[in-house]
This record gives C-alpha cells, sequence and structure tokens, in this order.
C-alpha cells in the first residue's frame, strides 16, 4: 500500500492526461456530477457522493452508429482510438462495468465494448460516505472494495491510500510521487446488506404473485431506472439515411417500454406494465445469475434515488423475504 | 487480435418474388458463396437478419435453400417497415443478410422416426424445409405427416406445392381454416388445427413433432398432444420473438434465461415449460 499526497495529485492527473484520456467526475453545476472527459485536473471532484449516470457509456454509449453505408464506400466503422483512464470509479461501478462484461464480451463479444475496454484503465475510489439508498455489500462488495479495478485509492487525511491491482493500474500509477503509506486502512462506513440469495431461492415461487400488479400500478414506464443502472445494457438498433447512404445506430433500450417486446404484427408477450417491471425484477435477480452466475445488481441505489415515484427496489427484495409477496 | 464485427450484413441479391397469400411474399434471394458474414449452409428452422439499409433490420426464418445455386428464400408477411421495404423491393435490388443464427429444427434426432408437422398460418415457412428434406432424404426418415390450419383458404402459404407434398412416399396432408368465404370451394376441415388432432395416425412413441404457429395455437396444441401421450422432450416448437441483434445481447427475445435468437428459435417443449411470459 502506498501513499499519494493531495499534493501530488495535480502531477499525476496531469501525466494521466498526457498519456491518454482522462475521464473523473467533474462538477457540471452545483449538485450534478458527472463522469466528463477532464480538461484542468482542478475540476476533478474526488469528493462527489454519486454521478446520477454511471460510467457504463464510456464502454457502451447511450447511442453510436455501428456502422455507415454508402453505395460507393462500402462499410464504414467509425474507429475507435487512444487510450482512457477512467478515474474515481465506486465499488459499485466498477463492478457494474464487470457485470456489463458478461453480455458483451461473451462470444460472439461485441468489437466495440471490446475495443473500448481495452483500452480503458479503471482508476477505482473507496467511499468514505454511504449514502442512505446504498446496498452494495449485498452483492459482495463494499465501500473501500478494490476488486473489479485495476488501481485503487482509498481517501485519508492528506491524500490517498493506492494500489495497482493489474498491470494496467501499475502503469497509470508508474508516473505518480508515491510514498510508503504509514496510515492504516480506515474503516469502511456501514452499509446495510440484503440476502439476495435467499430472495433469488423463493423469487421463482412469486412470478405469479398480485404483488407486481400493485407495485407496477404506480410505476410511469419512464424507464430512468434503467438509463441510470449500471448493469442494465439492453439496446435497440434503428437505420438513419445518410446523405448517399445510411447508419445503424445502436441506442440504449429498455424492458420497461411498452414497445420492447411489440412485434410487428402487433402480437406482444409482455402486455402488461407488471409483466415488463416483474421483468426487470426477475432479470436481475433470477435470469442473469442463471446465465453468468451474478447478480445483475450493483447495490448504487441509484433507481432508488431517482425513480419519481418511489419504486425502491430494496423494498420489493425485503417483501419477498419477509413473505409479504406471497400469492394472496 | 481485431474481433469480427457481428453487425456487417453481406449483399445479397432478390431474384425473384412470388405471391403467396394477399400479403405474404416469397423471396428468392442470391448470396455470393464463401461469405463470412453469411454463413452456408443453413440448417431448418434457424433464421437470419435481413435489412433494407436506411429502413431497418428483422429476423426472419427461411422457407427453402439450394446451396448448388447459392439461393435461398425466405417467406415474408408484409406488416412493418422492414417488410413492406422488402416487398417495394424489385427483383435485381440488394438487401443484406447476415447469420444464419439459433438452432434449428431436430432433423439429426428425427432420424429413423416418424415425423408430425403442425403448422398454423405463415408458420408453415420455416417448416418448408423440413419437408423437403424428408422427400430428399426419404429413406432416413419414417411417416410424415402435415397438418396446416389457416384463417381462409387464401392464407394457406405454398398451396401449389400442396399434390407434392402429398406425394411423398408415406406422407399425409391434413389441411382446416377458420373460416371459408363464400363461394369459395373447400373440401378439407373448418376450424382451429386442434380439430384435426383425432385424425393424427402418427403415434407418440418413437416420434418427432416440429409445430409453428401463433402462440395461442401452439398452447393449445401443446396440450393436445400431451393429452394424446407425445412427450414434452418430442414436441419441438419455433418462437417468434422481437429482435435487434440476433447474437443473444440486445435482450428483446428473452424469455427468462433463454434467449430466442441463441437458445432457439426451436425448443422441444420441455425447455420451455414454466418460462415466464410465454404461451400466454
Amino acid at each position: 500500500m502506498k501513499f499519494l499526497s493531495n499534493g501530488n495529485l495535480r502531477g499525476w492527473l496531469e501525466s494521466l492526461m498526457g498519456m491518454g484520456s482522462l475521464i473523473a467526475p467533474v462538477d457540471l453545476e452545483p449538485g450534478l456530477t458527472l463522469f466528463s472527459q477532464v480538461r484542468d485536473p482542478g475540476e476533478v471532484n474526488l469528493e462527489y457522493e454519486i454521478t446520477p449516470i454511471p460510467p457504463k457509456d464510456l464502454f457502451f454509449p447511450s447511442s453510436e452508429a455501428l456502422f455507415r453505408f454508402s453505395p460507393s464506400r462500402g462499410y464504414e466503422i467509425p474507429r475507435i482510438e487512444g487510450e482512457t483512464f477512467l478515474l474515481g470509479v465506486h465499488p459499485c461501478d466498477a463492478l457494474g462495468i464487470r457485470l456489463m462484461d458478461f453480455p458483451f464480451l461473451s462470444p460472439p463479444a461485441d468489437p466495440r465494448y471490446e475495443e473500448r475496454r481495452r483500452r480503458t484503465t479503471i482508476i477505482g475510489l473507496g467511499c468514505v460516505k454511504a449514502r442512505p439508498e446504498c446496498f452494495c455489500t449485498s452483492f459482495g462488495i463494499g465501500p473501500l472494495d478494490p476488486s473489479n479495478a485495476d488501481a485503487f485509492l482509498v481517501p485519508v487525511p492528506g491524500g490517498f491510500l493506492v494500489e495497482a491491482k493489474t498491470g494496467k493500474g501499475a502503469r497509470a500509477l508508474a508516473s505518480a510521487k508515491l510514498k510508503e503509506a504509514s496510515i492504516p486502512i480506515p474503516k469502511p462506513p456501514e452499509v446495510s446488506a440484503i440476502d439476495v440469495e435467499a430472495v433469488r431461492k423463493v423469487a421463482l415461487s412469486l412470478f405469479d404473485s398480485p404483488y407486481w400488479g400493485r407495485l407496477a400500478d404506480r410505476c410511469l414506464s419512464c424507464k430512468v431506472c434503467a438509463y441510470v443502472c449500471p448493469s442494465c445494457y439492453c439496446f435497440d438498433i434503428r437505420d438513419y439515411p445518410t446523405r448517399d447512404g445510411a447508419e445503424r445506430v445502436r441506442s440504449w433500450d429498455s424492458c420497461q417500454s411498452p414497445l420492447f417486446t411489440r412485434q410487428a404484427s402487433g402480437y406482444d408477450p409482455r402486455q402488461t406494465k407488471a409483466s415488463r417491471l416483474r421483468n426487470r425484477f426477475y432479470h436481475k435477480f433470477s435470469y442473469f445469475p442463471d446465465e453468468f452466475g451474478a447478480f445483475g445488481c450493483t447495490g448504487c441505489g441509484r433507481c432508488v434515488r431517482y425513480c419519481p415515484v418511489n419504486i425502491d427496489i430494496r423494498e420489493t427484495l425485503s417483501a419477498i423475504l419477509r413473505g409479504e409477496a406471497r400469492i394472496a | 487480435m481485431r474481433l469480427e464485427n457481428p453487425y456487417l450484413a453481406e449483399e445479397c441479391v432478390i431474384k425473384g418474388s412470388r405471391r403467396q397469400t394477399p400479403d405474404v411474399y416469397t423471396y428468392a434471394i442470391s448470396y455470393p458463396r464463401g461469405s463470412r458474414r453469411l454463413r452456408t449452409p443453413f440448417m431448418p428452422g434457424q433464421f437470419i437478419m435481413i435489412s433494407v439499409l436506411g429502413i431497418g433490420e428483422a429476423p426472419f426464418s427461411f422457407s427453402a435453400w439450394d446451396d448448388e445455386k447459392a439461393i435461398f428464400e425466405t417467406t415474408i408477411r408484409t406488416v412493418g417497415n422492414v417488410t413492406s421495404a422488402i416487398m417495394r423491393r424489385g427483383e435485381g435490388q440488394r438487401i443484406w443478410v447476415r447469420g444464419p443464427y439459433g438452432r434449428g429444427w431436430p432433423m439429426e434426432e428425427a432420424r429413423g422416426k416418424d415425423i408430425l408437422i403442425v403448422a398454423g398460418g405463415i408458420g408453415m415457412a420455416p417448416l418448408r424445409p423440413v419437408i423437403e428434406m424428408v422427400a430428399r432424404n426419404r429413406r432416413s426418415y419414417g411417416g410424415l405427416e402435415i397438418l396446416y390450419g389457416a384463417k381462409t383458404p387464401e392464407d394457406l402459404l405454398f398451396a401449389d406445392e400442396f399434390d407434392s407434398w402429398r406425394s411423398i412416399p408415406g406422407a399425409e396432408l391434413l389441411l382446416t381454416v377458420d373460416s371459408v368465404p363464400r363461394g369459395t370451394k373447400w373440401d378439407h376441415g373448418v376450424g382451429v388445427v386442434t380439430t384435426l388432432f383425432d385424425k393424427i395416425r402418427t403415434e407418440p412413441n418413437d416420434s418427432i413433432v416440429m409445430m409453428c404457429g401463433p402462440e395461442i395455437m401452439m398452447k393449445f396444441a401443446v396440450k393436445g398432444l400431451l393429452a394424446m401421450g407425445f412427450r414434452p422432450e418430442d414436441i419441438y416448437l419455433s418462437l417468434e420473438r422481437r429482435m435487434e441483434c440476433g447474437v443473444a445481447q440486445c435482450g428483446h427475445c428473452q424469455i427468462g434465461p433463454k434467449f430466442v435468437c441463441k437458445d432457439g428459435p426451436v425448443f422441444p417443449y420441455s425447455e420451455l415449460r414454466g418460462l415466464p411470459d410465454l404461451l400466454a
């Protein structure tokens, strides 16, 4: 474990900016922090609580052209170039990137995701404070857990404890002026865990419960839960004409959309809001674990925080554990 | 190492089209041999993604395939943007194809067994290559019984081929329609496809059922077949779902932990039992 003083932070960030582009939490306006390209190291806010959008769009942009086509030039694939240092990723969001790897790096791997992932070094950041909606400890991580990052920083008085976890991380830290650490790793903030394994065991027996309909009654189908989710990865593909051809664009989509499963014929296997809300829950706590061996949730609490009608996924998990979602 | 881009499709040419019903056409499409974006041969029941660039892309089954001539056929109902754009494209025009994807009909498991085909409406399209495969390799398979239902007589696909299907040794073709318009000559059944079930001669033992049609039809057909003693693992269904990617990533075709594009579109009923939002 090494120590990076606050005084040496700027020099390190400048050297990272010399090696590639630096993406880090930046205050765009008071109260709004987003992962953004850093122009000056002074912009970086490493005391942020949460970004409304997780850094998944760095690898899986909210909308991007997969290719362009014109009769004269054939296919043109937008290039992905350069190296990126993604700094200040909390453990929940680092887990989110790991979860995103499952669908996008399973064969056939998505070439755009794979390319961006390979060109990016993830520098994690421990949480010294927990938010009321945090439940990351339910998923085998915690506020100071360095797994899923290439290098990890833990804020301590006067600077950061730093540690390289991979070769990429060591390379990113090579230019930092570090000292041997004399400060112990601080005690992580309390984050309460939910027994999601127990939820998974009983969830399927509650599939036909009227609970889902009651919960869905107030859902607005606004899909904000999916857009702010670090592990939601569904997408849509659309064509748009260009001056001399067409481009095919991939955009984020959500199973909460009434159009998500509707076929051109009009047939829709998931017609009700209740069945769509239920699908999102079961995908995260049953289908994704069945497919990939990990829960499709990081406990970041964004869906809890940003849902306009206060649908709280933790309440659903608790209702299942307490037997309140039982079939009446 | 650069990965192959799974979204690039092969440029193919429409060689001709035949009207099957008022809104269904069969298109003959020629493809370049040895293409990595369109890998041949296909297996009956697999699907391909067809696009008209600038309009969009959608999944379709193929209804015939001839590798010697490098031509396949696909039978498409005109219902949306992509299918309308395909219909507007005439002979000699380009469309783009990638695939094939997914698991097709169990042609290996069916060797030496009787085959019972149950089709509804456009659901006959992915089953036509099965009939052709059985006809070409007649001694590899047992009896062939085809039950086919549609809304009206004019909604039956491949009607001009019924006689040749009937002439396959050991083959039987039973037809039914929901209704017969006044003045139409019709000497077959009237009613949903399950009304043909008491005529089924295929024995539940040592046989394979291959079924494709609207889910409501398949729901009742499965029920009827199970009651007759057919085993869940011998009843194969081809499912249709909205798809964007074809490679188990976009999430649209997911049914519980299964992806119709990767794990299907053909599933034995034993794998579908208990899955959500299905055969409802």
